[in-house]
């Protein structure tokens, strides 16, 4: 009878255990169950916003993104259409049972085209389904399914996003966009993603960042994580962190490792 | 007897051609394409059909195409005449001419003419016919082009490209750096300053780096300055990292 109860006590843990995993093999094998159009609808993180068809604002701090999918014209343009907070809704292309293509937006969803699928679901059970996109999908789709996996309102996707980073065995573009989203996840968790030229100073000061990642990596890698760890100017501080996101070097994910830490 | 005519009259404006200075030469003919050659500066070689190299202490390679047998020199300059203008210029450096029957050929002048007189033509000219101009009297093995190329710098009427592409060869050239620096004041459109700022970095002397700092510190323009800064990076001259570094911390 004992031995009963700790058997099943021992199963129910390692469920809980499985059981992101299992969510996302769930999600992932409904998306995937039948070719065609799916969209994913999810709960974003509460300060994100976006019209649900073309932009999204305040992905980082104040940074937007454009997913050019809606017409853009003068009088109704894009930036003067109001930005609804969430939900998140990744619209993924599904051939030979595989995902081939994701698009994402934020804001009011649309009525469903009548060949698209809809799948609403919570948000920690996105974001592992994405991480299994990010950590296993082809090129392209794996670095689409960041930034979803960014607005979403889960776990932080960095401790992901530095292994990713530092695989060897996953392509080169994936692991540059892994990067570039670190880079930028570190400037917000630091305060500093909003930080702009303020002055002349300032101006010159983040030239002179970019500047110096112009050089050969030899040179250019130390020099920015020197001011990505220690310059007293924030725009230069922000400036240096971007510009290692985008050297593609390993140094920048022990970097990052370590300033998310702060 | 018509024939007999011709011939006279083609041998006498020959004769009258000969002896005439090279902008007389060339503005004699009314129409056609007036051909000449003259001697490469060391360095210069081509492949004859457009493209150029100059493996000088700052070497530059022109050529768009792929690396062919490099022919050093002479430079061969094409310049089309209608009704008593001149309309176009072509230059190749190496091969030969395969003229048509209406081209004079006034076949090798001195280099140093030629030049003087292509950067003259130059003021006027616009397009590939000026950048052909420039570069020609650039490649020629003249003496001191320095007054010419200033000359077209500061010429207000000359195109910006044109302008660009002289001041481009004065940094090219032998010309002392400080020639260069006095220039600065001179260079009034964007365009110019801006392209000063990378013609000064090609130079990699002390001075060089004292002007750019100069224009970082001082232009007026914040676009300038960064890219006297951009450049001053490009240039790994430890006195350019040190003022680049200084900026970050103080």
């Amino acid at each position: 009878m004992h031995r009963t109860v700790r058997s099943l006590s021992l199963l129910a843990t390692l469920l809980l255990a499985c059981a992101p995993a299992m969510r996302a093999q769930s999600l992932g094998k409904r998306v995937t169950a039948s070719d065609g159009l799916v969209q994913v609808v999810f709960p974003s993180r509460p300060t994100v916003c976006g019209d649900g068809r073309s932009f999204i604002a305040n992905v980082l701090g104040r940074s937007n993104y454009y997913s050019g999918n809606g017409s853009y014209s003068s009088r109704d343009g894009w930036s003067d259409r109001p930005c609804v907070n969430g939900p998140a809704r990744v619209v993924a292309t599904v051939i030979g049972h595989d995902v081939t293509r994701l698009s994402t937006y934020v804001g009011p969803v649309p009525a469903a085209q009548a060949d698209m699928r809809t799948v609403t679901t919570a948000a920690a059970e996105a974001s592992t389904w994405l991480g299994d996109l990010v950590a296993r999908a082809g090129g392209r789709v794996a670095s689409d399914a960041m930034l979803p996996l960014v607005l979403a309102d889960a776990a932080a996707p960095w401790p992901l996003l530095l292994r990713v980073a530092r695989d060897d065995n996953r392509p080169r573009d994936v692991r540059r966009s892994a990067l570039t989203w670190l880079a930028n996840g570190v400037n917000d968790h630091l305060g500093i993603a909003d930080s702009r030229d303020e002055s002349d100073d300032d101006e010159m000061r983040t030239q002179a960042v970019f500047v110096l990642s112009q050089r050969p990596k030899t040179e250019s890698v130390p020099e920015l994580i020197e001011i990505a760890r220690s310059a007293k100017h924030p725009a230069a501080r922000r400036s240096a962190i971007f510009w290692l996101g985008q050297t593609g070097d390993l140094r920048a994910a022990d970097v990052f490792a370590e300033l998310l830490r702060q | 007897m018509r024939i007999a005519a011709w011939l006279a009259a083609g041998a006498l404006a020959t004769t009258r051609l000969a002896g005439q200075s090279l902008p007389g030469r060339i503005d004699a003919v009314r129409d056609g394409r007036v051909l000449m050659t003259f001697a490469a500066r060391p360095g210069v070689c081509g492949d004859g059909r457009g493209g150029v190299w100059f493996h000088g202490s700052r070497a530059t390679n022109f050529s768009e195409g792929k690396r062919t047998p490099c022919i050093a020199g002479p430079v061969r300059v094409a310049i089309g005449r209608t009704d008593e203008q001149t309309v176009s210029v072509r230059q190749w450096v190496g091969g030969s001419w395969s003229s048509g029957g209406s081209d004079v050929d006034l076949g090798e002048v001195a280099p140093s003419s030629a030049a003087h007189y292509l950067l003259g033509l130059a003021h006027t000219l616009s397009g590939t016919s000026a950048d052909a101009a420039v570069s020609a009297a650039a490649f020629a093995d003249a003496d001191d082009l320095s007054p010419d190329f200033m000359r077209l710098i500061r010429d207000g009427t000359a195109s910006i490209e044109t302008r660009k592409l002289a001041l481009f060869w004065l940094g090219q050239s032998d010309a002392p750096t400080a020639d260069l620096i006095r220039l600065h004041d001179s260079l009034e459109p964007f365009a110019l300053r801006e392209h000063y700022t990378f013609v000064l970095s090609q130079r990699h002397e002390d001075a060089a780096v004292d002007a750019l700092i100069d224009v970082v510190r001082h232009d007026p323009n914040a676009e300038i300055r960064k890219r006297a800064m951009f450049w001053l990076g490009q240039m790994k001259e430890p006195k350019a990292t040190k003022f680049i570094q200084d900026i970050l911390t103080r």
